[in-house]
């Protein structure tokens, strides 16, 4: 132990907000092929943007969303927004992602239901909703849009890529496929490969939506749909992103204070009002709560679309193996994992940096110790912030 | 310069001085990336550390260090035999649970290893345990023995012992008196207080 001195820590100026902000569309008209060999006469993908782009043009860090983001991570749309974006913990002038530094861009990915192209946009030769029609989509097809994006905007580079869950997959894969055009990565609560108990939650989820008479083999109007089954499957999602702790601490097994509402189950004839199947724990409102707000604004066949490319993504058979995967790679990694994350749990992460340090790649692995689960990313933690913050303040080595 | 920064870089002289120019150098035990940014500012290595705290590792990411949270037999049992040109294991030893898998892993994972620690057989520390009958105190171990991590001191005569006894190969080795400047040719295990040794196998 060569440094018993404490660090003098990097005092963070006081963090600002980013503010109003607006989406943009960016339209791409040229034919597209995915991964799967289909097609698509063109794509919009919509997109935000904070901070300001440098001369060089190569300040951009780059924000990879997980399955039911979107390209909103930080700012507001209208002062009268209840919420702001889904990380403005983390992104503004003087937060960990720095947009006095950092000209900061997000992007609604493509087979998503936020703006970008994807099964629910209307099929230009038909005029009716894509379906089962568009085509699939895989985490490098994603990638590959967005880096269109980034050539529209004219970017030279990106300083960083940062994502956490199927975000961190895409941050990997912009390793892979642009090496010269990526200089640093940072993959949060990740991994390279779709385990089989993720495949199995995905699984369950897509077969409530396909299920329900609704789905009509993805044939539905706007707005409607499986809205039972997308419920479903966000309810079961939800919680493979808590852990048995965080739901003990922030329900345990606390009673709903009110009765059921009208129109809910009637207790069987005879027995008594507590013996119903109506909401009788906090933790059963909360995840109705949650499957409800899901369904006015996610589509159910962006979320088999989805689903289906995380359960396709496997770097390790794509290359052969992991090093093999990397070894194109020229970006510096950070790596964040969470004790408590039991959906990429930390030796998935492991395993990615392990192979980064075996093909030669610069790379460093931390673990915070959280309770909150796989939702842990996205947790307000100083700790992760003045990582990220070290990171991307930190000299390149040659 | 106190003393114990002056001892501090002594240390990490020599451990420079056994490093090749551009190697590649895993630290076991990196703390806050200290030794490693010394390296990468005066040969050029490749460093990368293993530590198990959080904050040692946002210390390393800070000064541009790589380092990867996690146990180090481990680690290093994640990489080909030979993939690191060195391996340094700096006054941790003495802290380790299995110290020889640690040190018999680390020569398989690289070409060479450095080993560094205090000296347990120094005088001092046997005048300190026949006089005051209690765990030594120095300038580097300072804590009180419940303000302290467990430890499992070595003597110089205990690592020449344990070399001997797994055929291990001592390519050098740089004993230092009590000031941790002056090289120490007499009796080193009762005069010696820091001790660095060159390991292959």
């Amino acid at each position: 132990m060569n440094d018993a001195e404490e660090d003098i820590p990097i005092a963070p100026p006081e963090p600002g907000e980013v503010g109003l902000v607006e989406p943009h569309d960016f339209v791409y008209s040229q034919p597209f092929t995915f991964e799967s060999g289909q097609t698509l006469p063109g794509f919009t993908l919509r997109y935000e943007t904070y901070g300001r782009l440098n001369a060089t043009r190569d300040n951009t860090v780059l924000i990879s969303h997980a399955l039911s983001g979107d390209h909103h991570c930080a700012g507001i749309h209208a002062l009268t927004d209840p919420k702001p974006g889904w990380w403005n913990n983390f992104i503004g002038p003087g937060k960990a992602v720095d947009t006095n530094r950092f000209f900061v861009l997000c992007a609604n990915l493509l087979g998503g239901c936020q703006g970008s192209s994807g099964p629910s946009s209307l099929n230009p030769a038909t005029g009716l909703p894509f379906g089962l029609s568009f085509p699939f989509v895989t985490i490098r097809d994603m990638v590959r849009a967005q880096k269109l994006l980034c050539d529209h905007l004219g970017l030279t580079s990106l300083f960083a890529v940062i994502g956490g869950s199927m975000g961190g997959m895409q941050v990997l894969q912009w390793g892979i496929e642009y090496p010269a055009f990526v200089r640093r990565m940072i993959p949060l609560a990740t991994t390279a490969r779709e385990s089989a108990q993720a495949i199995a939650f995905n699984e369950v989820g897509r077969q409530a939506i396909m299920q329900d008479p609704d789905w009509n083999r993805g044939d539905y109007p706007k707005g409607g749909g499986p809205r039972v089954g997308l419920t479903i499957a966000r309810m079961m999602a939800h919680i493979t992103y808590l852990s048995d702790e965080s739901m003990d601490q922030k329900f345990g097994r606390r009673r709903t204070k009110s009765s059921a509402p009208a129109g809910a189950d009637l207790p069987p004839a005879g027995a008594p009002a507590a013996y119903t199947f109506d909401v009788q724990f906090e933790v059963e409102s909360y995840l109705r709560h949650q499957g409800e707000s899901f369904i006015n604004r996610f589509d159910a066949n962006s979320y088999l679309y989805i689903t289906r490319a995380l359960d396709h993504f496997d770097l390790t058979a794509a290359a052969g193996s992991l090093e093999q995967a990397f070894a194109a790679v020229e970006a510096e990694t950070l790596s964040v994992a969470f004790t408590s994350d039991w959906l990429f749990p930390p030796a998935q992460n492991r395993e990615i940096v392990l192979a980064l340090l075996r093909a030669g790649k610069r790379a460093s692995y931390a673990e915070l110790s959280t309770n909150l689960g796989h939702d842990s990313f996205l947790l307000e933690s100083e700790e992760l912030y003045a990582l990220v913050r070290s990171f991307l303040g930190s000299p390149q080595s040659p | 310069m106190n003393k114990l920064v002056a001892k501090r870089t002594v240390d990490m002289q020599i451990i420079g001085d056994w490093v090749e120019p551009g190697s590649r150098v895993l630290d076991l035990g990196c703390g806050r990336g200290v030794l490693l940014d010394y390296l990468q500012q005066t040969k050029q290595v490749r460093g990368l550390g293993v530590d198990l705290d959080f904050h040692k590792i946002l210390g390393c990411v800070r000064r541009g260090v790589t380092a990867y949270q996690g146990d180090m037999e481990t680690f290093m049992r994640a990489f080909p035999s030979r993939f690191f040109d060195r391996v340094i294991c700096s006054r941790t030893v003495q802290e380790l649970i299995d110290p020889a898998a640690v040190i018999l892993e680390a020569l398989r994972a690289g070409r060479a290893l450095t080993v560094g620690f205090v000296n347990h057989g120094y005088w001092k520390n046997r005048v300190d345990a026949l006089f005051r009958g209690r765990k030594p105190r120095n300038p580097v171990y300072t804590t009180e023995w419940f303000e302290s991590r467990p430890a499992n001191p070595v003597s110089i005569a205990d690592f020449e012992g344990f070399c001997a006894a797994k055929g291990i190969t001592v390519a050098r080795r740089a004993l230092l008196r009590g000031d941790w400047h002056t090289p120490c040719g007499f009796r080193p295990n009762l005069f010696a207080g820091y001790a660095l040794y060159d390991l292959t196998m």
